[in-house]
This record gives C-alpha cells, structure tokens and sequence, in this order.
C-alpha cells in the first residue's frame, strides 16, 4: 500500500536543469503514466522516485514518509528497464525466482509464486529454457515478471516496450495491465508513446523541458488539453492548431484564419472566452472530429498527402504554411491534390492563447 | 532504374531455412515493404538484394539480369541500416560527402550532390554539426541523404526511424513517401510496425517463417488476407477470428452472441470480423448478449473488449460511448464485411462476399 507524493522536485545536472519543478501526487493502486518526448524529465522524475538519482530540491514520500537517504534496496520498489537486465545464464524459471530466493522465502512458496508469475505471462511453457537464445519480447517479459513476482508495493517501468515488436506491444500492454489490476501497486509507467499512455494509465502526467504540463485521465487530457503542447502529444495524429484573429461577422464572432478563410461564427462561451482574453488565438480541432460539408460551407484545403492505415485514412492537407489533418473511416477515394471541404465538429473546437499557448478557459 | 526479383530463391543457415523458395517483383520506382515478425527472414531478403548474403537455390535479377554472382559494390544499392552508422567524428555534410569522395567524383559535383540532397531532406540548416550535437530525426535525416547522393538505381532500409519517438516517426514516415516519390527510385523497406508499412508501401509482402504469404497493396491485404495469419498480422487491434457453427440459413459465433446469414458460404470453420466493423449496442434482451470486460478509450476511438461463451472479441467503437465493465451489449454486424476461413486457415470468400 503506497502513496507517492511529489513535493517541489528539482534536479539539477550541473547548469542543465533536467526537471525545473514537478509536484504530483500518486494515489495508492493508481496507475499514472509519466509521458513525454526525450528530454522532458520523465526518466529523471522515475530515477529519483525508484532512489537513483537524489533530488536537487523537493521532498519524495511514500505514504507520508521522506525517502531522502533511504537506498533504493530499501524503498521497496519494483524496477523495470528499456533494456532487460536478464541473468542469461540461468533458466527463466531461476530469474523469476531469484529475488524471492535472495530473500531466502520458502522452496514452497517461491515454487508457487513463480508458477502463478509464469501462468500469468504466458511463460509456463518456456520455464526450464535458458534464457540465453530467447527473443527481445520474451526477454522483457521475463524481466516484467522476476521484478512483479516480488510483489512490490510500487512499481516502476520506464519504456519497458520500446524495444520489442509493435504487434508484443499490444499484447504486453493488456497483460501489465491485468498484472496490475491482479496486486494493486500503485504503479509509474515512464513513455514517449501517448498510445501506451492513454490505453493502459488511469491519469498521464504529460511533461515536456523538465515541467509538468497537465495531469489527467487520458479523456480529460485528450478532450481539454491544457495548453498547446498537450494538445499536439496527445492524439494520433495531434490535435489541429491554426492561427486565428478575431472577427466580426454578420452571424457573430468568428477567426480569421488568414489563407483558410473564415472559422464558422464561435459559441457563446468561447466569444465570451475571446472576448475576454483580447488576443490573437489558436483555433484547435482534432483530426477525426470533422465533418465533410458542401464547397462553400466550412473550411477549404488541399490535400497534400494520403495515408491508407487499414480502416483510417490520415488526409494530410496544406495551404500556404497552414497545414492540418484529417482522419476519414471512408475515404471515398479522395487523393492528393483534391480540395477538402470540411467543418469541424462545433463541441469539438479548443481555442488557445496564442502568446501563452495556454487553452482559454470555457471555450 | 530498377526492377528487381526473386525465383524461387531459399536461404538456409545450417539447419535453419531464413527464406523459403521466395518469389516477388519489386517494380521501379515502387515503395515494396517487407513485413513480419521477428525471424521471419525480412533482413536476409535485404542482405540477399544488397549480395551481402548468397542464395543456396533460385535466382536474384535486378533489371531482368541475374546478379546472383554480382559482387555488392557493382549492384549499385544503397542501404539505410537501423542503427544509421553516421561517423561520429566527421560533420554532417562530410558524411554525406563521404560516399562520392571515396568513388573519386569531381568537387563540383560533390558539392552539387550534397545540396540537391540537403535541400530534399530539410537538412541544409544543420550540416555543419556533429552527429553528435543531432536530434535522433536529424541524425536519420543525414543518414537517408548520405544514401540519396549516391543516386543508386534502390535503396534498401532496414526498418530505419524504429529508434525515433512515436511522433517523430509519424513524420519521419510521410517525409520518406515523398522523398521517396521525388527521388523517383525503387524503395524497399523493412519494418515491424503495422501502421508505417501500410502508410509507406505501395505494396507490401507479408512473411511468416520466411515464406511469403501475400503480396499486395496495403488496403487490399487489409480486405482480403488470404490466410488467418495475414488476416491477425495486419491491423490494430487484430482482426477478431471465432470458430462459427453452421446454424439454419448461417453462421453463429461467439456462443451465439453473433448471428450472421449467409447462404453462399459452405464449409467455413472460423470467420474473421475487424474490430471496426464489430457493431456494439445496449443489450435488447433479444438473442444472446457479450460482456464488456474492458474500455480502452483513444479519444477519437474507444476498444471495447467483450466476452460471449468462452471467446473475447474486440470492437473499435467511434467516439466515447459510455460503456462500463461488466454491462450486457448486443453485437451485429454488416454480413458484407464478414471473412470466412476454412479449417486450413485460408480464406474461402473475399470481402463483400464475392465468391473466389
């Protein structure tokens, strides 16, 4: 049973400043996902968590208590790397066993622990074959099971995926999480990959040049991003973003989106929103929030690119330096070159300051 | 220039078969994937192109002429490897440099090379730098343009943006379709990501155990797999495969949680239904219900996974529809986007039931 909380954390690298300041608390048996593209200091914020780096400023506490100086053999955490750190000279039943047995557990009980470990990774069969000589994806389960076997009261992962297939991926983040929801640890999973953030974390804490963006269930963060940067991470493709200045129009307010034309008139609370923040905005809208309309009605590019993916089609659409995207189920054999009408879905439009980048409030 | 081709070519590493009596024709100027899991003998078909590696049997051409005992350096193929093995100690400009320096060409036309490349790639800003002082794109960017000043009659790449971010590689991805396109060459590609190989290729080859089990273009594998092992190697989340029972004037799967009429169909041991084409609504209290045992939601997209009888099933549902754990759901679908496979796993009917 554990609680972290993060108090005011600072680390520092010599003059680079790998995380400026990073307060998150973690609920008992949650699962929060720590993501974020290189160099944003999820991996830093996890080393400091699991005891391998020492903060700069801040305080970390499991359960109200203050991890500072307690080593990382002590914090009772559970850690998993990018890369597997396997004893490939011992069989896969003797990694799985073998913190349980450094902590001299009865024959019995590692015995049974290790085959329910195994029953539950899909290791059974592979159990008495050396480790040397096994695939990448067998590999980094192995590795998720010796440190989950250990029943750890939290647990670490760090890019755990990064290096097996695309198709183990999708496989691997079904199990973690079943393996979850089977112990209940409060559980840290550190990713470049929004996928494996939103389909796996109860709340993503997004984090871009060592600050804390937004922290919320992937819906909250995937329909009311907090800023710019949230709003492009999250999403697949990221959400649209188009400079726009105030207008009046016969039918109300509305942006003016330069080479694109004109936005469909805004709601009452984003003019309200608009009309407080008196600045240039961003108009957002994600790429498969859209509808196709009639020429005239909405808005007007070019496709630039089409990307066939199995059931989606991704239109890639360019018009001087604007550029958006949008996700058909139906192409319709549209091609490149074709002009696109198209409206954004009005309860799906976000609008952003576009100084600040940071999204107004109630539009 | 180049149209190249396998007959019938097998690699064997000692008792292990890498390639198996392979046949394709990659045509010129074609974006040609080569898609499979681990081991399944996309790399040695690459090392088998590049003349790194010799067949024990069949036969490699490359314009119509066999190369089978052409050295490497003469079949003028350019290869892209995973890790770029850029010289760390030279800049970027001199490793694109470095290929038609060590070939003797005139300074002119050194300096022309590396522009007309630098300006495709968006690149010209950052040749100065070390490697070193590059983002990991970037890095792949040079990579690609010390492959592009050779002007080679191909390119190979081995699965080369698989160490980007995600959302670098789905950048990475479209800028390589269009260098591709305005370079104007034979591109072929190895990769294990689903999503890159159907958004690059113009066609794709689908290998299991180093047999080729399909070729064609992405969205046609994607429709009609010609076995059930295209069929749950192409697509996320995977296509749903059940073992059907002939019931009256059809088929019902899932412990009859899924009723489809088809008269046409005989034979048919298991039927293969996209997750997107899996319809889920409120329980009508009519016929068998699933349950829901899981709500992934993507945001624009949500998996819902079900459970009837002892299978599970997947859906892909649009939008976020207020499904909760545990609740009893109806399932239907669109008989024209059913797929039946016999009990050897091939496919019996193509899509929208035409008969094969």
């Amino acid at each position: 049973m554990s609680t972290i909380h993060l108090q005011n954390l600072v680390k520092h690298f010599g003059p680079f400043t790998a995380l400026k300041t990073m307060d998150l608390t973690i609920a008992d048996g949650e699962f929060v996902a720590l993501l974020g593209p290189s160099g944003c200091g999820k991996s830093t914020t996890m080393n400091m968590i699991a005891g391998m780096e020492r903060p700069s400023e801040g305080r970390i506490l499991f359960d109200g208590r203050d991890m500072a100086g307690v080593p990382m053999g002590r914090r009772g955490v559970g850690f998993v790397f990018q890369n597997y750190a396997i004893f490939t000279h011992l069989t896969v039943r003797q990694n799985l066993a073998y913190g349980l047995r450094a902590t001299r557990r009865p024959v019995d009980e590692v015995n049974r622990r290790v085959s329910a470990m195994a029953d539950l990774l899909q290791l059974t069969t592979m159990l008495d074959r050396p480790s040397a000589g096994l695939s990448v994806n067998i590999l980094q389960r192995v590795a998720i099971g010796r440190s989950a076997v250990m029943e750890p009261s939290i647990f670490l992962l760090d890019e755990p995926l990064s290096n097996v297939d695309a198709a183990f991926r999708t496989v691997m983040r079904t199990e973690l999480k079943a393996l979850q929801r089977q112990f209940r640890q409060t559980m840290v999973y550190v990713t470049h990959d929004q996928l494996e953030a939103m389909t796996m974390a109860d709340r993503i804490a997004v984090m871009d040049h060592g600050v804390l963006q937004q922290v919320g269930t992937p819906l909250e963060i995937y329909n009311d991003p907090a800023n710019l940067f949230v709003a492009r991470f999250i999403g697949s493709p990221g959400m649209n973003l188009l400079q726009g200045q105030p207008v009046e129009t016969a039918t109300g307010l509305a942006l003016d989106l330069g080479p694109l034309g004109q936005t469909p008139p805004l709601s009452e609370p984003q003019v309200a929103a608009l009309r407080q923040a008196q600045a240039d905005v961003v108009y957002g809208f994600r790429p498969e929030l859209v509808a196709l309309v009639p020429e005239g009605q909405g808005m007007a590019m070019p496709i630039t690119f089409v990307e066939r993916i199995g059931a989606r089609t991704i239109l890639h659409l360019g018009q001087g330096s604007a550029s958006a995207k949008v996700v058909l189920e139906n192409d319709a054999g549209l091609q490149t070159g074709q002009v696109l009408h198209f409206a954004p879905l009005p309860h799906a439009i976000r609008l952003f300051e576009a100084a600040s980048g940071i999204a107004l409030k109630g539009a | 220039m180049a149209e190249i081709a396998f007959h019938n070519v097998t690699k064997r590493y000692g008792d292990m078969v890498a390639v198996d009596n392979a046949s394709f024709t990659v045509a010129d100027n074609e974006f040609f994937c080569f898609f499979g899991p681990p081991l399944s003998g996309k790399s040695t078909i690459l090392r088998l192109i590049l003349g790194l590696e010799k067949p024990d049997a069949g036969e490699i051409l490359i314009d119509g002429k066999v190369v089978n005992a052409v050295s490497p350096a003469q079949r003028n193929i350019a290869m892209v490897f995973q890790n770029l093995a850029l010289f760390p100690h030279m800049s970027a400009a001199d490793n694109i440099r470095f290929p038609l320096i060590e070939r003797n060409e005139a300074p002119a036309i050194i300096e022309a090379r590396l522009k007309d490349a630098a300006e495709k790639l968006h690149i010209v800003h950052i040749l100065h730098k070390m490697p070193g002082q590059l983002s990991g794109g970037e890095r792949q960017r040079v990579a690609i343009a010390r492959a592009l000043v050779r002007d080679p009659a191909a390119y190979l790449m081995d699965d080369p943006i698989s160490a980007l971010d995600a959302r670098l590689r789905e950048e990475t991805r479209v800028e390589l379709k269009r260098i591709q396109r305005e370079a104007g060459r034979t591109l072929i590609y190895v990769t294990h990501d689903q999503e890159e190989a159907m958004s690059v290729a113009d066609r794709m080859a689908i290998l299991e155990h180093g047999v080729i089990r399909q070729v064609g273009a992405p969205v046609e594998i994607y429709d009609n797999p010609a076995t059930t092992y295209v069929a749950r190697f192409l697509g996320s989340p995977t296509m749903n495969i059940l073992p059907v029972q002939r019931v009256g004037e059809g088929y019902e799967a899932a412990s009859g949680a899924l009723r489809i009429q088809s008269q046409t169909v005989v034979g048919a041991a298991e039927l293969g239904l996209r997750p997107e084409d899996l319809r889920v609504q409120p329980f009508a209290g009519k016929g068998s219900p699933a349950t829901v045992a899981e709500v992934e939601p993507l945001g624009g997209y949500t998996v819902v996974t079900l459970t009837a009888g002892d299978v599970s099933l997947r859906a892909m549902v649009r939008g976020q529809p207020d499904l909760r754990v545990g609740v009893q759901v109806t399932l239907s679908c669109d008989p024209a986007k059913v797929i039946y496979f016999g009990a050897s796993g091939t496919t019996l009917t193509r899509m929208r039931g035409v008969a094969q």
